[in-house]
């Protein structure tokens, strides 16, 4: 066994009387990781003790450091009385004491103590908070902090007095014990404090109760419960409440979601969502969701190969024209199983793929005709299963002159059952084939300024077989059209519908990348038909003979700026649709806008243009101050959808969070509120949200 | 082993006689010094000092040695203590005994280095100068 | 200035067709992001150059109706990507970033399709300029 040797250094040692050893000028105590700077150190062999004098500075290995005047410690360290001390916890926590004593290298005792996080400089003294306390026992061995008869006190003024008070210390990232509470006042309950307990339930489970009452005898307890398991972890959250919204109803959500590995690579992730009534997450500023989704999917991903197979059940808590949409004839229940496998083309050459799925949904009403209780003209009741296989094939060619050509082909067979529509009951089945011929002639080239652009015309001719079943279109009823799809066999979302007809693409790209690392990039494209089947709504872009142009323009700058726009007009330059998007992200700022402009459209049961700008963005305002703007404005209604203005406090150890927003929709379970939101954390305890920037000390 | 070494084991009676031998000596009568070389042994009581050359200074009535200044590599030891060195030079008058380059003075566990170490062997005492370093067990152990 | 056709003999993407081999996706997004990218830059005939990639999609509600139903939903994208030879020394990096939208005015059914389409779309743009950007720089490395 090795035996544990302490060394010394100093500029002069000197020994005399029996046992006793002086050591002066820089002198240094290293051992076990602990190392202790003085002046003047006596070392008694004899009654194996060690007085230190002069500014004494004691680190240890896990970041914590003691500042005292003068020390008597047992020779290892761990035993004795530090005067007027001044101990530093992970370098976040001060705890200034009158006198210090370690007790068998686990507790620390400081009298007469101020502990704090803050800033302390020497001009003004007095931190932003503080807490005094008669004792203080840290305990190294539970990271744990127990204070006797502690007063907070913020900026010099006691605010509380608790005779005892335990607090885990910075290293300490998961103990059981109170969170910091935060204050909510919203018009629909009144002002209430929530106030968070976690405990731990052993080291791989734990749980956060967190009771909510407000004013407007707004009563609820929250639950979240986590679990990590070898191969996976679950979390579950719920509440209850009773409140002066829905008198005399019992009110609450569940919210469950787990992933867990399972072997052979594949995957199994769930999710359950449920509420008591629809307004309920939105008055708790839960979420805003107006569609619960809860599902269950096995999956495996590997580089030729897509496995699914999944369950989901929807359930909707919208509001439409004022009428909550009816459950019953939307398709509730749907399971999916989809197996993609990629592979070389063999003796064709290229890359060919062969999918196999199946889909079916289920209605839970019974009847076979449509009603108008919902706005859409499906049977109310029709259930549906189909099965499908496709199989594509691409390949290219790079000939002479640079021009890379692409043969490409897709079929598909889909079998259809329809149950409940006495119009489009019983079995169909279609087969569905498309091939493609696609020229692209890449530019590259510098100019004089040291950019590279790159510039590439493509076009491409399709010819598709024409569907003559009558399989309605139910997964395919909203179509997009952007660079994503300009070049695709088939634009339809689903499997429901498929593009016929001969067409030719056409596109043109030219993208700048300069020197400095932005780049530029522009896009357009059109869609030529022979002949127009009228498969897609105006507002799609891709009706009639020629479609809509599509342009695109993106912006990006390292760094963090993208701003990305895309439109649809018609030959007279009439805007289809129209997106924008800038999303900016620096250190001292951020900005997420966007703003969308879409034609009515009774076909995705649009019925009015919608026209909506969103804006998101935060600004530090001085190094510890960060304010907060957020707004959503409906062009159409004219007016705001939602405001929301935030201001933070954050500094080495205080972060304040203040926030107000108004949600300004309305609808028959939704009433318009104004939510206040006060959240005060003090910084440096158990390794909570990461400190700020320590303030400077003037002069 | 003594259950507490004392520092102070460095006390020595410096009125005792005393003895040197060596390979060889040459003495020179003008500046009254004997220099001894070739593992050189010198001995005082418990005191027991090596090196590899010795120079004797005697005290004016030319009998009794007043200082002696042993170089090339110097070892010093008593009944509980041993020092090492470079250089030493002890005046016995005095009984002070400084030893100077790359020090290394061991007390049973634990050993102190340093570059200059003075040694009072009439009071017991010690002092070691230069960037020290020392080791000890805590826990006396 | 000077303009080549990148894949014309000599030109700077004369060798890229086939040269590079994307990791191995671990989700759908890399399953179609993959996928794209081999249909553009061909399937890997060997292990010269390797290209990994980093997928990152946020879905933000947009179009929120005076009734709080959202309408819309913008998925926005990056992909932070960067090309090594067989030693793993970087030759090229970048990140592609991009948006798609779907619309959730439809049925349950429809609004899954939209969603995961947009989704596929994203891939498809991102991978392109993936090699786009290839196209601009594969002269300096194969």
């Amino acid at each position: 066994q090795t035996v544990d040797r302490a060394t010394l250094t100093a500029n002069q040692v000197s020994v005399s009387g029996d046992s006793l050893l002086v050591a002066q000028g820089d002198v240094e105590v290293q051992y076990r990781g602990q190392r202790l700077r003085a002046q003047r150190i006596t070392y008694d062999r004899a009654a194996d003790r060690l007085r230190f004098e002069g500014p004494i500075y004691l680190t240890d290995d896990n970041g914590n450091f003691v500042r005292a005047e003068t020390a008597d410690l047992s020779a290892d360290l761990t035993e004795g009385v530090m005067n007027s001390a001044r101990m530093v916890l992970n370098r976040q926590m001060q705890i200034a004491a009158r006198q210090m004593f370690r007790a068998g290298g686990r507790y620390t005792q400081l009298t007469d103590t101020v502990a704090s996080s803050c800033q302390v400089c020497t001009i003004d003294p007095v931190p932003l908070w503080e807490i005094r306390a008669r004792r203080v026992v840290h305990d190294q061995l539970e990271q744990q902090l127990y204070f006797d008869r502690a007063q907070l006190r913020f900026a010099g003024v006691p605010v509380f007095y608790l005779p005892r008070l335990r607090m885990p210390d910075p290293t300490l990232d998961r103990a059981t014990g109170v969170m910091m509470p935060d204050i909510r006042t919203t018009s629909g309950l009144g002002t209430g404090i929530k106030l968070p307990y976690f405990i731990t339930l052993g080291s791989s489970r734990d749980l956060t109760v967190t009771p909510y009452l407000s004013t407007k005898n707004g009563r609820t307890l929250e639950l979240r419960y986590r679990e990590a398991f070898r191969t996976g972890q679950i979390e579950v959250t719920g509440a209850t409440s009773r409140d002066d919204i829905l008198p005399g109803e019992a009110r609450g959500y569940l919210h469950a979601s787990g992933d867990f590995a399972l072997p052979r690579d594949f995957r199994l992730t769930f999710q359950a969502e449920a509420v008591s009534d629809p307004a309920y997450l939105l008055d708790y500023g839960i979420s805003d969701k107006d569609r619960l989704d809860s599902r269950i999917e096995v999956s495996r991903t590997r580089r030729n190969e897509y496995i699914s197979g999944r369950f989901i059940n929807f359930r909707s808590i919208r509001d439409i024209d004022g009428v909550p949409e009816s459950n019953a004839t939307l398709p509730t229940l749907i399971g999916d199983f989809t197996l993609h496998r990629r592979f070389s083309g063999g003796p064709l050459g290229g890359e060919a793929g062969l999918m196999f799925q199946t889909h079916s949904h289920y209605r839970t009403s019974t009847l076979d005709y449509d009603t108008d209780v919902d706005s859409d003209d499906i049977a109310d009741g029709r259930d549906m299963s189909r099965a499908s296989l496709r199989l594509d094939w691409r390949r290219n060619w790079v000939t002479g002159p640079g021009i890379v050509v692409s043969t490409m082909a897709e079929v598909s067979a889909d079998l259809y059952n329809i149950r409940q529509d006495a119009t489009y009951g019983g079995t169909h089945s279609r087969l569905h084939g498309a091939t493609g011929l696609e020229l692209r002639w890449p530019w590259v080239g510098g100019t004089a300024d040291g950019a590279t652009h790159v510039i590439e015309p493509v076009m491409q001719l399709v010819l598709a077989s024409r569907d003559g079943s009558d399989i309605p279109n139910e997964d395919s009823a909203l179509v997009e059209f952007d660079e994503g799809n300009l070049f695709a066999l088939d634009r339809f979302a689903g499997s429901d519908a498929h593009e016929d007809g001969a067409r030719l693409n056409v596109g043109l790209s030219w993208t700048r990348y300069a020197p400095s690392g932005w780049s530029l990039a522009l896009a357009g494209g059109r869609v030529f038909r022979r002949e127009d089947f009228g498969q897609f709504s105006t507002a799609s872009g891709l009706d009639g003979v020629t479609s809509d142009w599509l342009a695109t323009a993106q912006v990006t700058v390292p760094g963090g700026l993208s701003l990305t726009n895309r439109a649809l007009f018609d030959g007279a330059f009439g805007i289809t649709k129209a997106e924008f998007r800038l999303d900016l992200d620096r250190e001292k700022y951020a900005l997420s806008t966007s703003y969308i402009w879409l034609q009515a459209d009774a076909a995705e049961n649009r019925i009015a243009d919608t026209q909506e700008l969103y804006l998101n963005g935060r600004y530090a305002l001085t190094d510890t101050w960060t304010g907060k703007l957020s707004g959503r404005y409906d062009f159409e209604a004219d007016r705001a959808t939602r405001a929301g203005l935030g201001l933070e406090f954050r500094n080495e150890c205080l972060l304040v969070d203040l926030s107000l927003s108004r949600r300004f929709t309305s609808s028959t379970s939704v009433k318009p509120t104004t939510d206040f939101g006060l959240s005060v954390d003090l910084l440096g305890f158990g390794g909570s949200a990461k400190p700020g920037p320590a303030r400077k000390c003037r002069g | 082993q003594q259950a507490n070494i004392a520092f102070g084991g460095l006390k020595q009676d410096t009125s005792l006689p005393v003895q040197v031998e060596a390979d060889n000596l040459t003495v020179e009568q003008a500046t009254g010094t004997a220099v001894f070389s070739g593992n050189v042994r010198v001995a005082q009581g418990d005191l027991k000092l090596a090196a590899a050359r010795v120079q004797v200074e005697y005290a004016a009535d030319g009998k009794a040695i007043e200082r002696l200044h042993a170089s090339g590599g110097v070892t010093m030891a008593n009944a509980t203590d041993a020092a090492e060195s470079k250089e030493a030079v002890y005046t016995i008058g005095s009984g002070n005994l400084v030893m100077t380059g790359d020090v290394l003075l061991t007390q049973g566990k634990s050993a102190i280095a340093g570059q200059k170490l003075v040694i009072d062997l009439k009071a017991g005492t010690g002092t070691m100068q230069g960037r020290v370093s020392t080791t000890f067990v805590p826990g006396n152990k | 200035c000077t303009f080549t056709p990148a894949y014309a003999p000599g030109g700077p993407a004369a060798a890229l067709q086939g040269a590079i081999r994307v990791d191995a996706p671990s989700d759908k997004n890399g399953f179609d992001l993959v996928e794209r990218l081999e249909e553009r830059l061909g399937r890997p005939q060997g292990d010269r150059y390797r290209l990994s990639y980093t997928i990152r999609t946020e879905s933000i509600g947009v179009g929120v109706t005076p009734e709080n139903a959202t309408t819309r939903y913008n998925l926005r994208g990056t992909v932070d990507w960067v090309v090594k030879n067989a030693a793993g020394t970087p030759l090229a990096e970048g990140t592609a970033a991009s948006f798609t939208s779907w619309s959730a005015t439809g049925s349950t059914v429809a609004g899954l399709a939209a969603e995961e389409d947009a989704a596929y779309r994203l891939m498809r743009i991102l991978a392109d300029q993936i090699v786009t950007r290839l196209l601009a720089t594969a002269g300096s490395f194969l």
